[in-house]
């Protein structure tokens, strides 16, 4: 067996689905293509697929990541041809990036972010400002698993605001860190509540995405068996 | 649909989706229920006419309907129109649409419906009524037919419950009574009128169209005759969302004659037809491929009476080895020997339907399993390593007394004992008990609904003779006197639905939607009483001057007669024909050699 990471663009009514959704869609993908996945063992066997950093529901994305295993024999240019046929509107294989039989364990180091923030520009002008000159800005975070605060400061950076056709645009970066990350609907929340404007995040998009622990060389992007 | 080029994601214009519903989507759970973006799903830009399919409720369940999937495909692959599809919003996206006056709008082109054509609604049951008018209602389309004029799309409802379409007879334009495969052809020709009164007058020549405002005389049901040559459908819409149902499905059978006096669909479906095991084993290759399962399902009214069904599972497996054959219905009689071919699969569960508690019972129901049967079943159900068992009863069926729901608890005891002693401490039993609503063209069409008080005082008595270890559901009590009286309303009886769905009555079959107080409060308001249907006298039944169903008063009658007597009627596919009335002028059964 060995692994691939499969980079994909999801857009169009793609980006309305959730991070589960997501993963069985792309494993919808390789089966309709006829890309065998490897199976995990034990009583229940799962495909051996993975999206390691989850896309908020209505985000589009230029460049994710999928880590694959499948059989020693499968050629990639050829296979990555069969999955664009077979992939639904709005999910888009790029390329794949043939890894070898060791399991590569990707890790998000830092997300950039942009989005739309309808209402009041210079309010939410202002609160972008805010946010820049606070030290801490701590907040709860409600889960099923419980209760945790956690300070955006040490996770999101770089956040600016620009005037654009139909309010704000909000570009932002979110670190992940050994001890976790920020979600980018917790910075919308906190500038919507300082501009006092409606927290609904529009046209979220994740832009780029700087890994860890990818094999030499082998970056999503670097070394693609086809080009888009 | 305009989806953008990766690489391109630079701007915030969301091209392919209007604005507006961006707006939406952005605000409501599982924006993806509304935004199509499916496997297989099909796009005819310019194509004419424009078709609507709806199915009236949520996407996850209206998806996995197998009946709207052969109209898409057949509409968009055989005939120039183009079909699209819309669900019923969940609450909160209605709330939004009329907050910001975005009408419905489809998943295919995020056109408004209301620009369509024609608009075809699956109707399942009773307790979707209330959203077939809430989809009207968000797309703006006028409520009722009468006041529908050239610009509006025809409204057509088709589907099981069209059986007795009294309840919604107002709020359509047209019913087609019966299998319309074969005539969406003709359908798809009369759009081409040049006026709607015109398109009108086409459809009502339509061999089993019936026009509440228009037709004289009631629609023959029509039956697909060239079922057991057409290949199934081979290329369904696949969600992306996850459905109640993800699976290839192949039917295999349509048409059950084993005669339940109770069943509406065994009465409504015939006569029995089979495919060919050589074009489903094509049809299992293909799906399998188109939809990138790994289970297929072999789909009929009672899947173990397909006669090729060893041939096909057997051929299945040995195609594709690592796909799950399923047979979504199992009768109890038959249920041993299948459950001896499903063991390899080791699938989690299975669900057997005794129905009733005794066995006089039974046979007045023509069930006519006995309980040796039945604890057959269950040995092979944990037996085969299956570690789930459902079991499936209803109470309040004709003639039922307390010693027949007795009957049902001592049936679950005996199950919980025989899962502790095969399959010791994995075994889940669960019971589920419905409550019987008689339903039109049925030998129990004429049989009172049990009643409020009934039903309750049954169900106590269940609950208290029910073993510890059983987990029982019971089905709302409330919701089932809804679902009686409309399921044998007359003229007059769209008035209850209308006022419910006016005070706020939504998605019905959801017991955290039901809300019973507003259809007493709509009861009252229109003098209808709820349960009224009871009142129907055997010389005028309403639903027979808008449908003929095939099966005649005479048998119907006979059938209720015996099981009064306890007695039991053949199936006619493996003995004499009982006469029903169904074959006849080219309708024949037609099942394998």
């Amino acid at each position: 067996m060995t692994w691939w990471l499969l980079t994909f663009s999801r857009g169009g009514p793609a980006r309305y689905l959730s991070h589960l959704d997501t993963a069985r869609a792309v494993q919808r993908t390789f089966a309709r293509a006829g890309v065998p996945i490897a199976l995990s063992q034990g009583m229940r066997p799962k495909p051996r697929l993975s999206l390691p950093l989850p896309l908020p529901v209505g985000a589009a994305a230029c460049e994710e990541l999928a880590v694959v295993e499948v059989p020693d024999d499968l050629p990639g240019p050829a296979a990555l041809r069969e999955l664009r046929a077979a992939a639904p509107p709005g999910l888009r294989p790029l390329a794949i990036v043939v890894v070898g039989d060791q399991h590569p364990r990707p890790q998000a180091l830092e997300a950039r972010y942009a989005c739309l923030l309808e209402g009041d520009a210079g309010a939410v002008q202002a609160a972008v400002e805010r946010y820049a000159t606070e030290v801490s800005v701590v907040r709860e975070r409600v889960s099923p698993k419980g209760r945790r605060t956690l300070d955006l400061k040490k996770y999101v950076v770089h956040a600016a605001a620009e005037p654009a056709p139909g309010g704000t645009r909000l570009s932002f970066a979110i670190r992940h860190r050994d001890d976790g990350a920020a979600r980018p609907q917790e910075l919308i929340d906190l500038i919507a509540t300082w501009a006092g404007v409606e927290p609904v995040m529009r046209c979220l998009e994740r832009r780029h995405i700087t890994w860890k622990g990818m094999p030499p060389g082998q970056s999503p992007g670097a070394g693609r068996s086809e080009s888009p | 649909m305009n989806t953008r080029v990766p690489g391109s994601l630079d701007s915030c214009s969301e091209d392919w989706l209007p604005d507006e519903i961006a707006r939406l989507l952005a605000r409501v759970t599982r924006p993806g229920r509304y935004t199509g973006g499916e496997f297989n799903l099909r796009l005819k830009p310019g194509a004419s006419p424009r078709i609507v399919l709806s199915y009236p409720d949520v996407y996850e369940i209206g998806i996995s309907n197998p009946g709207l999937q052969i109209l898409y495909a057949h509409l968009n692959d055989a005939t120039p129109a183009a079909a699209e599809r819309a669900y019923c919003p969940w609450p909160d996206m209605a709330a939004l649409m009329r907050a910001h006056d975005v009408p419905l709008w489809t998943l295919e082109t995020m056109a408004p419906v209301a620009g369509c054509d024609l608009w075809g609604f699956t109707l399942p049951h009773e307790l979707t009524y209330t959203n077939v008018l809430e989809m009207l209602e968000l797309a703006g389309v006028p409520l009722h037919a009468a006041e529908r004029g050239e610009g509006h799309p025809i409204v057509l409802g088709g589907g099981p419950a069209v059986a007795n379409p009294w309840p919604l007879a107002p709020f359509f334009d047209a019913f087609f009574i019966g299998e319309v495969e074969h005539r969406l052809g003709e359908i798809v020709e009369a759009l081409a009128a040049p006026s709607r009164g015109r398109r009108l007058q086409a459809l009502a020549a339509v061999p089993g169209m019936w026009l509440p405002r228009v037709s004289e005389r009631p629609a023959q049901r029509q039956v697909f005759t060239a079922f057991a040559s057409t290949p199934p459908v081979l290329r369904p819409v696949v969600p992306v969302l996850e459905a109640v149902h993800d699976r290839a499905i192949i039917e295999v059978m349509r048409g059950c004659t084993a005669g339940c006096r109770f069943c509406q669909a065994g009465m409504w479906y015939r006569p029995v037809r089979e495919r060919p095991v050589d074009l489903v084993v094509e049809a299992a290759e293909r799906l399998l491929g188109e939809t990138g399962s790994d289970e297929v399902s072999l789909l009929s009214l009672s899947s173990c009476d397909y006669s090729g069904v060893e041939e096909a599972l057997t051929r299945i497996r040995a195609l594709r080895p690592g796909v799950r054959v399923s047979l979504p219905s199992l009768r109890i009689d038959s249920a041993a020997q299948s459950l001896g071919r499903f063991a390899a699969d080791q699938r989690g569960s299975v669900t057997l339907a005794p129905e009733a508690g005794t066995q006089e019972l039974r046979d007045a129901v023509n069930k006519g399993i006995d309980e040796a049967q039945f604890e057959e079943a269950v040995r092979a159900t944990f037996g085969g390593g299956f570690t789930g068992l459902k079991l499936y009863f209803m109470i309040g069926l004709p003639g039922e007394t307390d010693t027949d729901v007795a009957g049902i608890a001592r049936m679950a005891g005996a199950a919980a004992r025989l899962a502790k002693e095969i399959a010791r401490g994995r075994a889940r039993l669960s019971v589920a008990v419905s409550s019987y609503v008689p339903k039109a063209h049925t030998p129990f069409q004429l049989e009172p609904f049990a009643g409020e008080a009934v039903l309750r005082h049954r169900q106590r008595l269940l609950r208290e003779a029910m073993p510890r270890t059983v987990r029982v559901n019971f089905h709302d009590v409330a919701a089932s006197l809804v679902e009686a009286t409309l399921a044998r309303g007359g003229p007059g009886s769209d008035r209850l639905v209308e006022e419910a769905w006016r005070r706020g009555a939504r998605f019905d079959g959801w017991s955290e939607h039901f809300r019973f107080p507003l259809w007493e409060a709509a009861a009252a308001a229109t003098g209808i009483e709820l349960g009224a249907a009871d009142a129907h006298s055997d010389e005028a039944l309403p639903w027979e001057s808008a449908v003929v169903a095939g099966v005649t008063r005479s048998f119907l009658s006979d059938e209720r007669a015996r099981g009064t007597r306890g007695e039991l009627t053949d199936d006619c596919r493996y003995g004499r024909c009982v006469a029903c009335g169904v074959c006849g002028g080219g309708v024949e059964m037609d099942v394998l050699p």
